[in-house]
């Protein structure tokens, strides 16, 4: 639905985008990865036309990207807020006409998004009256509100506790399920295992990584199995089969991470254990979103 | 469109509704209607304070010309001698007593002025031009000249300004009144556009640091945030202002319909009263002092504005004054909306608020006080074409009459002036309002206006 075709953003000296592409599918929870300042936020402010892009284009559902898009996306900026003397109803009916609802349809939707998260007798406070955490639901429902079929979260989840930060969760899946497209900016990757499909990962200007979740963290296993065995083994040993990478032992009981050497498998390092430990567990170490994030962006440095 | 029309009103609303505009709004002109009435009131209290009521004692005997009362001093000849006088003084009805000693006519000396309180220099010059004047007019008879001749030798000098209109017509002008007039025409200009130009960098700050402005620029290009909120603050400077046209109209209408009347009321009533205690004389007199009283109301500076402000067209000025508030606002406020978009906070902001304020200072100050003194002059002209400073001039030098082609000269200038000063800030903003933490430059800003979209 989204593509992104080699983007350059030039800031005076500083590039801020080179060469970027990539695509979002539709339906899709898309994440967009990379430590500070990689570039992320000059992306989203290009996908969202707050500025343009030197060389590249967007495309979104088959078009060029141009103002008639803004109503279809929705834009939650990770620096966010809201006028502080204005009362939260007429702020967010403000927010919902400028994306080019009439003023019924907005009122309407506007009552139906305040039943529904608790927040109906805010109607007539003023922004400063409210805390962090409910401005920030304040902030969710305008950015969802004329229903986009693109919705952009910059740190989505920064600022609620965990009960708010839950209930978020389960709208965006919602609203996942009844087809809108997310592009999803973090830092807690967690979160990124837990709701994206697809990943692309900027650093220093660069996409140095993307595709699925599922499939690059199977493309970064690199052969390591967690063992837990009852019994004796000589682990010191050189073996042609793997190398030990870690070592516990609690009580009778040893755990062991170890990384199976070039052309092996589960199968042979079992078959060197059978016949003398009892094994309690096996299973391989798929690296986290975490891992890799670190991996690749320390790999780069 | 349609989103301008949007920040337009939400900006239009949120002034407009608040508690501080709505009592501004009622305030001012009670303020103003109230300055009206004490002007009014000292100006007449004025002319019945320099209304001075002289005993004349005089053991001249040379001297046998009278002083004969004028409209403020009335002399009265008394028969006491100096010494019961001077005991007497303060009791009667007096201010003042005149001893005129004897003395030679060509060598008057000794004439005192005796009062409860010093006789001020402008009652002594007076007194003093009076006795020179029956001494000539004594020493002229002396020299066999009839008083008809002397009659006929008397005028009384008024001096009428006017000045020859468009038209060739001559028409009643007061360059007092003008000068009031240009005065509180210069000062509300600066103070409008002052005042609303700030309002329009608070609100661009406010956005900025509340941070809903990522949000705002995601739905709205930042030229059409911009100037909503430009129009918007505009069209509350202009209720403001044609609220307070409209209120002053009213409650000063109302004051002085109230004041005259009972004014008028009163002085019928002294007169009845006069006529009836004291002597057919005093009543006259009284009628004279009234009849005085009057005509100096008339000729007093609220007078003349008055009389002035029938023939200087109201309606020309006011609307004049509305385009070239406008016209001054747009193109002073677009650059406080860059300047607001280049910072962080309000404090940030007095680097660039001093050379901003310069010219609006400057064009206030010279207009008050070069422009008002030579309203044709070179200066004049200049200050009243360059668009920093010619909303104010121009105010200033229209009481004065402004020829048509350089009114047309200065609004066509003034109109392509902030075209350009939108464009400028808007080129500035659009980069400004998304830069934090920075401490900008003028430089900087100057790089801003180069980046391409």
């Amino acid at each position: 639905m989204l593509r992104v075709n080699n983007i350059v953003k030039q800031y005076a000296a500083h590039r801020a985008l080179d060469d970027v592409s990539l695509q979002v599918e539709q339906g899709k929870i898309f994440g967009l990865l990379g430590p500070n300042g990689a570039g992320k936020t000059s992306l989203i402010r290009i996908i969202t036309q707050i500025t343009a892009p030197d060389s590249g284009e967007v495309i979104f559902n088959g078009q060029r990207l141009n103002s008639s898009h803004i109503s279809q996306i929705g834009y939650l900026p990770e620096e966010r807020g809201l006028y502080k003397k204005m009362e939260i109803g007429d702020q967010v009916l403000y927010l919902a006409k400028l994306k080019g609802l009439s003023t019924a349809e907005a009122s309407k939707r506007v009552k139906y998004w305040f039943e529904k998260l608790n927040m109906g007798s805010w109607w007539n406070k003023k922004v400063e009256d409210l805390s962090k955490g409910m401005q920030q639901k304040v902030q969710f429902v305008a950015t969802v509100l004329h229903q986009p079929e693109l919705i952009i979260l910059d740190e989505p989840f920064s600022g609620f506790d965990p009960v708010n930060a839950e209930v978020i969760k389960n709208e965006i899946l919602e609203l996942n399920k009844q087809g809108a497209t997310f592009i999803f900016s973090t830092h807690r990757m967690e979160s990124v295992e837990e709701l994206c499909d697809n990943i692309a990962l900027i650093h220093r200007s660069k996409k140095i990584l993307d595709g699925s979740v599922t499939d690059i963290r199977n493309h970064y296993r690199n052969n390591t199995y967690w063992v837990e065995y009852n019994g004796d083994f000589d682990t010191d040993a050189p073996s042609a089969v793997f190398d030990v990478l870690q070592k516990n032992v609690v009580e009778s009981k040893t755990t062991l991470k170890v990384k199976l050497k070039e052309g092996q498998s589960a199968n042979q390092l079992l078959a060197l254990l059978l016949p003398v430990v009892n094994i309690h567990r096996l299973d391989e170490v798929i690296p986290t979103m975490n891992d890799i994030f670190i991996n690749q962006v320390t790999a780069k440095d | 469109m349609n989103k301008i029309l949007l920040i337009i009103q939400r900006e239009y609303l949120s002034r407009v509704k608040k508690k501080s505009f709505i009592v501004m709004t009622l305030l001012t002109p009670i303020i103003f209607a109230a300055f009206y009435g004490i002007m009014i009131y000292f100006s007449i209290q004025g002319i019945k304070g320099s209304s001075n009521k002289i005993a004349v004692v005089s053991s001249n005997n040379t001297l046998t010309e009278q002083l004969t009362p004028t409209k403020n001093t009335n002399y009265v000849y008394v028969k006491q001698s100096l010494a019961d006088m001077k005991a007497q003084l303060g009791k009667t009805e007096y201010d003042y007593l005149l001893y005129l000693p004897d003395f030679p006519l060509d060598a008057p000396a000794g004439i005192q002025l005796i009062g409860k309180k010093q006789a001020g220099l402008n009652l002594n010059t007076r007194v003093a031009d009076d006795i020179e004047a029956i001494i000539r007019t004594q020493k002229l008879k002396a020299s066999g000249i009839a008083q008809e001749d002397l009659d006929k030798l008397r005028a009384s000098v008024e001096i009428d300004t006017k000045k020859i209109g468009e038209s060739g017509e001559d028409e009643d002008s007061s360059a007092g009144a003008s000068t009031v007039i240009a005065y509180v025409g210069g000062v509300l200009m600066f103070m409008f556009i002052l005042l609303y130009g700030i309002q329009v960098m608070r609100g661009v700050i406010e956005e900025k640091t509340s941070r809903i402005i990522e949000v705002m620029i995601s739905s709205v290009k930042p030229f059409q945030l911009m100037m909503g909120k430009i129009v918007g603050i505009a069209l509350v400077g202009l209720t403001q202002f044609i609220l307070w046209i409209v209120l002053t109209g009213i409650i000063s209408t109302a004051v002085v319909k109230v004041y005259t009347g009972g004014k008028d009321l009163k002085e019928t009533t002294i007169s009845k009263d006069q006529a009836s205690t004291t002597s057919k004389t005093t009543t006259v007199q009284e009628k004279e002092e009234v009849k005085a009283l009057k005509e100096a109301t008339a000729n007093s500076p609220i007078g003349n504005i008055q009389k002035s402000l029938a023939n200087l067209d109201v309606t020309k000025i006011v609307i004049l004054f509305l385009f070239f508030f406008l016209g001054g606002y747009l193109f002073y406020s677009a650059l406080y909306a860059a300047i607001g978009s280049a910072v962080d906070s309000e404090t940030e902001t007095q680097q660039f608020m001093f050379p901003m304020m310069m010219p609006l200072l400057l064009g206030y100050s010279l207009s008050l006080s070069v422009v008002t003194n030579d309203p044709y002059g070179n200066m004049a002209f200049w200050l009243s074409m360059i668009p920093f400073t010619s909303p104010i001039a121009m105010m200033v030098r229209l009481p004065y009459g402004v020829p048509d082609w350089q009114l047309a000269l200065s609004m066509v200038l003034l109109i392509a002036g902030f075209i350009g000063t939108v464009w400028v800030a808007s080129r500035i903003y659009r980069v400004g309002i998304l830069m934090y933490g920075k401490k900008t430059s003028f430089k900087e800003m100057i790089k801003w206006f180069t980046y391409k979209n």
